[in-house]
């Protein structure tokens, strides 16, 4: 199979599994559902030929990013746009994320009873669409499958979700959508600035990996339009993180929408918008990330305090771990922006702890990816057994449930960043790097380890652990079943796996990230002796 | 500094033994480490499918830490064989090399003595240092790191330069933690066999968990999963003291804090059990915030964790923290005065091309020093142990007594080579505030195991104090005798709880020497112990003087209290407020043991159910009062009231920091003199006599209060009330903290809520109502004004057609004469408008 063929079909093996339910009778739901199934394993499957695959080792040279696996085939010759797919240690990761949180919903979906057909080919044609994301090198492809995401999601939301599911899904589809604007702007700037140079044969391009290097080599933008096209793509992409201030969809678009949806937007679609900072935001506009750095590490630091604190705040279950949501990824902003540089010269000061600093920011997407999306899930099953979220209305559900109970605390305490657990080491490193930045900055970040672990304790507490439970229907708590104890150990034990033994992902990401602060740095001085430059030649006037 | 050339042996051993012996500790240490995880991972999973009246996890658990107290063991005599015990001399005996430095042998030796004086005012103003002194020096300083071993387990992330793994660092102070650890732990774990023997049942009434419906909780034993907490806990101490960076202390400090929370709240069913554990916790991480801190300074200053990585023949390839900061005799390499001031940093070149601020270094001792804080119950976050007694006493004993809590003092001992005089000083005041906050509340407190809680706070604030006056030894070797008396105690305790049926209030109790005579007098011996009481001036043959190990070590603390008061008469409270708690401390440990087993019963019911407990609980007691008595072996006091140190000290001493023994003189912004050994050795006798009389004198009040009564100690309280309430409601620390951060962090987390709510979401949906509204007016404007237009036109077409129907008659005569008309006016107008055609 080559390379692209792989990718193709990783991306579209849903898609043609949702094609594929249109044999089912429309009664055989339990059949329909087992073979969704088996089309996320496989998809599962085929992402891990693409890891087999992938030497982690390769970092190309000088000039080229280092993506494997890439291949271009032209689509839309006329615009000069490319179907142009690969992968690079920094998308790698996240596309594994991506097909295992799928599978890992796709087994927490047979509380779905309305509808069903409709709902697997939805959330299959929405797993296509954030594959896609992430292995598209063309931005004109990457802002397609974005909007393909969005659709399914939508309906998803707006169809089997909680009482207020069409505000949720309009605010999610609006929100979202003002970010696409947006993002579509800064395409365009992008995409007719591109074609002075050689290295895009005079042609106004979409390839990322070439305005990549002419933004490295300060060609493709100036100063001042590239701060403009960077403030577009970053309020466009903090809206996906969430970052306050465009965080509020994210409350609400979680308690609506229904539990695997749940995971899949805390576990996938948050991280997309880290992923196209450190993809296209930083990369296109070197020299407009390194003048807003401080504002990103601000927006960060401060997400981190206020998130942990309006998540204390919530007697709701779920909104309480969406506001730990806005939390823990306030730490992916603050980890990518620690970028320091020399005034005068313009040479990165501080390229270890930065590149730290982004290794930090790419492993807590990933630990978040795993402990939210189980934290979500763990909410979701007393959720379909009692029917409501109301944390003062639980209590002792480790007697009524404790093979369940003691999976949810393990998971919980991944989310408080307990060490030997996913959340610590990205939590940890990215705070660590950061004094090298700002100490102040550090400081206040630092401090969200105490307001952490007041709100996910006090949780447990009012919830798994007392004598008894207070809350309705305690007749329906039921000891979880082996379907829903898999996914629960499923995602303990990864988390498990990923605290103890972060080198395997940092193994994965490491030349990839290396090359990601040599490249940013490049772009940002060539820009900044021009800077000089200039200045000494008006002064020689 | 010029690189002194090394010779290719250190002064204990040869390169080759040298790596042996590392590579046989590291297995050892490692095995012994490693096996508590293995026996948790067994027991957990056995225990939850398994039979609830099964004892075998229990058998797993005392196999796996009695395990590794014997792998323990073997490395201790490794590497006592290997160092010879800390007596350099025995092993290097060739002439060359004349390396008599042994600072327990360099007491008698007033030559080396008066050296140190004078290389302590070089020291003071240490801004250079030429090789000269080197050489000389070299005989007088410990060197901690010829007996010090290091390496790497796994790495967790490499960023460039920057590495961070999992390391090991094994020395003296390593190995007797590790034997104490395990130890005690062993003890305690065969000790639990019998104490929560209740558990094993399908059935376990709860009698502290009232229902509604006025019954009582039940629920099935959890015997398992006590022993597979008690498992994973062990685990994370000992990987604590293995740890060879200050990262992965952070790692397993973090790990002991999560046993520690769960084993407080094993009664998950008790309201009380699960708050007192998330306070734990929680006022656990308020230290480590400031412990992060101090993380990212060392980090972003140094570009290492690791400590120190010794090696056998050359100075340092990597060199870690302790190497980096500190030259070889233990100076800093400090440029520029007062703010501007900079410590320069030995890397791995030789080079000084690194350095860090001093108040960036003061900065991060405090910071890793706040951790300790929590984590050893400092003031001012000493107020969760006394609440983290709500878990099982064999809990108490091992977590809350002698390994956790005490991790703060090892942490602050391992990390004293970091610490300037000024984080010292710090140091040093924080144990003195907290050594008598705790003896005074565990004065008026009733409830036997809050008693020793308070004593707990106390005693660790004596270790702190020790640390932070100099007293490297005395401090960890406080730490060590502790362990062994107040985990003894604890169990003691245990023992008549649990012989009491749960009975915990010592009013109610009294008289029980005569029912539990092996707990009584078992008990005895850890209150003589702690209380520092000895004949010290009677020297018997091989048994030595009659003293208990806490007399030794307590002597030690107060005279090296003394020396530094001596030396900085500003700071006279550091010596005497630790001398007046030790007359508290007999005070309020006799009245416990009083109160308990001397006397009468108070309470029939209790005294008549009463009875000794079984052998499996017993046993433990007589081994660890046999170590409290006998771990100080080989120490002596000879006549003039000079200590003699034994092998428990000697192994400390080979770990000392290079810059202890000799003390400082005038150091840092604050001019601090530290004492350094021969100094101390100058005052014993006058401190040791000091403290006894102390000791002796609350002995003897709490005799007269309490078996003798002649005085009434419900009379004292009353005229003494408001000081009365104020310990009973333990200096009302809950409170102020209840009312300063509790109940305000709860007031601001509703601010984010409103704020999204009434702000953020309200500007959305005005947003929103605006974009309605706009398009309700276009509605408006299409329907009213464009429509209409459209309307209009269409309206006067159709009217225009339908009146032009008169004229469709269907009359050819009619249509030619139109025909004609128009033509005619046509011409006509053409005429009209286009006169010159």
């Amino acid at each position: 199979m080559s390379d692209v063929v792989l990718l193709s079909l990783t991306i579209f093996a849903p898609t043609l599994g949702a094609l594929g339910l249109m044999f089912f009778e429309k009664t055989a739901e339990e059949a329909m559902r087992i073979y969704s199934l088996v089309v996320t394993v496989v998809t599962f499957g085929l992402t891990i030929v693409m890891l087999g695959r992938f030497d982690p080792s390769l970092g190309a040279a000088e000039y080229t990013v280092a993506f494997q696996m890439d291949s271009i085939t032209p689509w839309i010759p006329a615009w000069n746009i490319n179907y142009q797919l690969g992968v690079d240690g920094i998308s790698l990761p996240l596309v594994l994320l991506t097909s295992l949180v799928s599978m890992l919903a796709m087994m927490a979906s047979w509380s779905i009873t309305k509808y069903v057909r409709g709902y697997l080919i939805l959330f299959l044609l929405l797993e296509t669409g954030m594959l896609g994301v992430f292995m598209a090198l063309d931005f004109f492809l990457f802002y397609i499958f974005w909007e393909v995401m969005l659709l399914p999601m939508y309906f998803l939301i707006g169809v089997w979700g909680g009482p207020r599911r069409e505000y949720a899904a309009i605010k999610f589809f609006l929100y979202t959508l003002a970010g696409s604007v947006l993002m579509l702007i800064a395409m365009l700037m992008f995409y007719f600035n591109s074609a002075g140079s050689a290295l895009t044969n005079y042609e106004s391009s979409f390839d990322l990996i070439k305005l990549t290097q002419l933004a490295q080599e300060g060609g493709l933008l100036n100063r001042e339009v590239q701060l403009i096209a960077f403030i577009l793509l970053f309020i466009g992409f903090a809206i996906k993180v969430p970052t306050f201030p465009f965080h509020t969809w994210l409350p609400d678009a979680h308690v609506e929408a229904p539990t695997p949806i749940s995971m899949i937007l805390a576990g996938v679609l948050l991280k997309m918008g880290g992923y196209g900072i450190i993809r296209i935001a930083m990369p296109l506009c070197p020299y407009g990330a390194q003048v807003a750095a401080y504002t990103l590490v601000a927006i960060g630091v401060f997400s981190i305090i206020y998130g942990a604190f309006a998540a204390m705040a919530q007697t709701d279950f779920k909104r309480l771990v969406a506001y730990s949501s806005v939390s823990h990824m306030g730490y992916v902003l603050l980890g990518l922006a620690i970028w320091q540089v020399d005034r005068l010269t313009g040479a990165t000061t501080n390229s270890d702890y930065w590149h730290m600093g982004i290794n930090g920011a790419m492993f807590q997407m990933l630990a978040h990816g795993v402990s939210s999306a189980g934290m979500f899930f763990m909410v979701g099953v007393i959720y379909d057994r009692v029917h409501h979220r109301d944390l003062n209305q639980f209590g002792g559900l480790m007697q009524k449930m404790p093979f369940y109970s003691a999976i949810a605390v393990g998971i919980f305490f991944a989310g408080l960043g307990l060490p030997g657990l996913c959340g610590f080491i990205g939590e940890a490193f990215t705070v660590i790097s950061s004094w090298s930045y700002s100490k102040v900055m550090a400081i206040i970040a630092a401090s969200g380890v105490i307001l952490t672990a007041g709100y996910i304790l006090w949780t447990i507490q009012r919830v798994y652990l007392g004598p008894e439970y207070k809350g309705p229907h305690p007749e329906a708590l039921t000891p979880a079943n082996s379907r829903e104890n898999t996914v629960a150990v499923v995602l303990l034990v990864l988390a498990i796996f990923l605290g103890c033994y972060p080198w395997s992902m940092f193994s994965l990401m490491d030349e990839s990230t290396r090359l990601l602060t040599e490249s940013l740095a490049q772009g940002y001085e060539a820009l900044h002796e021009t800077v000089e430059q200039v200045s000494s030649v008006t002064t020689g006037q | 500094m010029a690189e002194t050339d090394r010779p290719t042996t250190n002064q204990f051993m040869s390169v080759e033994q040298y790596l042996e012996t590392a590579e046989s500790l590291k297995w050892l240490l490692t095995v012994a480490w490693l096996l508590p995880l293995l026996g948790f991972a067994v027991e957990i999973f056995g225990g939850y499918w398994g039979d609830r009246h099964n004892k075998v996890a229990s058998y797993l658990a005392v196999g796996c830490i009695g395990t590794g107290f014997v792998c323990s063991l073997i490395a201790l005599f490794t590497w006592g064989g290997a160092t010879h015990w800390g007596h350099p001399e025995e092993a290097v005996a060739a002439a060359e090399h004349d390396h008599a430095h042994d600072e327990g042998h360099a007491h008698d030796d007033a030559h080396a003595h008066n050296d140190g004086h004078e290389h302590d005012e070089e020291h003071a103003h240490a801004e250079e240092h030429g090789p000269e002194h080197d050489d000389e020096h070299a005989h007088h300083v410990n060197d901690p790191y010829s007996a010090a071993f290091s390496g790497s387990y796994y790495m967790l992330g490499q960023f460039g330069d920057l590495t961070v793994s999992l390391d090991y660092y094994i020395d003296g102070l390593t190995i007797v933690m590790f034997c104490m650890v395990t130890l005690i732990a062993t003890c305690i774990h065969v000790f639990a066999i019998g104490y929560m023997s209740d558990e094993l049942t399908d059935d376990y009434e709860d009698h502290f968990v009232h229902l509604p419906g006025g019954k009582h909780f039940h629920r099935p034993g959890r015997f398992y999963r006590f022993f597979a907490y008690l498992s994973l806990f062990s685990f994370s101490m000992l990987g604590l003291v293995i740890a060879g960076n200050i990262f992965m202390v952070f790692v397993f400090w973090e790990l002991v804090g999560v046993c520690s929370y769960l084993l407080i709240g094993f009664y998950v069913e008790r309201k009380s059990a699960s708050t007192a554990a998330n306070k734990a916790f929680i006022m656990n991480r308020v230290g480590d915030f400031g412990f992060l801190i101090g993380l990212m300074i060392l980090f972003t200053s140094f570009g290492t964790f690791r400590f120190a990585n010794p090696h056998p023949t050359e100075r340092a390839v990597e060199p870690g923290l302790f190497q980096m900061l500190r030259g070889e005799h233990g100076d800093l390499h400090i440029h520029g005065e007062g703010r501007e001031a900079e410590v320069f940093l030995t890397t791995a070149t030789g080079d000084h091309d690194k350095s860090i601020p001093y108040w960036l270094l003061v900065t991060a001792g405090l910071g890793i020093f706040a951790g300790c804080i929590g984590k050893s119950a400092q003031f001012p976050l000493q107020t969760w142990l006394p609440d983290a007694m709500e878990g099982p006493t064999p809990v108490s004993a091992l977590v809350h007594s002698a390994t956790m809590v005490a991790a703060g003092v090892y942490l602050a001992g391992r990390f004293y080579p970091m610490f300037t005089p000024e984080v010292l000083l710090v140091i040093a005041y924080v144990g003195c505030i907290t050594l008598f906050i705790g003896a005074t509340i565990a004065i008026v407190a009733t409830d036997i195991k809050r008693v020793l809680a308070y004593s707990t706070i106390s005693q660790l604030g004596y270790m702190m104090l020790a640390l932070g006056v100099g007293g490297w030894v005395a401090g960890l070797f406080h730490l060590i005798t502790h362990a062994f008396f107040k985990s003894l105690m604890f169990l003691c305790s245990g023992s008549v709880i649990h012989g009491c049926h749960h009975e915990q209030e010592m009013t109610r109790m009294g008289g029980l020497r005569k029912k539990m005579p092996i707990t009584a007098y078992t008990m005895l011996v850890g209150v003589i112990a702690i209380s520092g009481l000895a004949i010290p001036y009677l020297t018997f043959p091989f048994i030595g003087n009659i003293a208990f190990s806490g007399f030794y070590s307590k002597d030690e603390i107060v005279a090296t209290a003394l020396t530094h008061m001596s030396l900085n008469p500003v700071h006279f409270l550091l010596f005497l407020v630790p001398l007046v708690t030790a007359g508290i401390t007999a005070f309020y440990m006799f009245r416990l043991w009083f109160m308990t087993f001397a006397g009468e019963p108070k309470d029939e019911h209790v005294y008549d159910h009463a009875h000794e407990s079984p052998w499996v609980m017993t046993a433990p007691l007589l081994v660890l009062s046999f170590f409290a008595i006998t771990v100080t072996w080989g120490m002596q006091i000879d006549e003039e009231g000079h200590l003699k140190p034994g092998y428990l000290v000697n192994a400390l001493l080979t770990a000392e920091p290079a810059h202890v023994g000799e003390g400082l003189t005038e150091a840092g912004i604050l001019g601090l003199s530290l004492p350094g050994h021969h100094a101390v050795h100058e005052y014993h006798a006058t401190a040791g006599t000091a403290a006894l009389i102390a000791a002796f004198a609350g002995l003897l009040i709490s005799y007269l209060i309490y078996v003798n009564r002649a005085i009434d100690p419900a009379g004292i309280a009353r005229q003494l009330s408001g000081t009365y309430n104020f310990l009973v409601e333990k200096w009302q620390f809950d409170n102020l903290y209840d009312a300063m951060f509790v109940r305000p962090v709860h007031i601001v987390a509703r601010w984010p809520q409103a704020f999204d709510r009434n702000y953020l979401d309200g500007f959305l949906h005005a947003l929103c109502r605006c974009a309605v509204w706009v398009s309700k007016w276009d509605r408006a404007f299409d329907e009213r004004v464009v429509d209409r237009l459209v309307n209009l036109v269409g309206d006067v077409t159709f009217a225009v057609g339908r009146s032009l129907t008169v004229i469709q008659t269907g009359r050819l005569r009619q249509y030619v004469m139109f025909i004609a008309v128009g033509v005619v006016a046509l011409f006509a107008l053409m005429f009209v408008f286009m006169p010159t055609l």
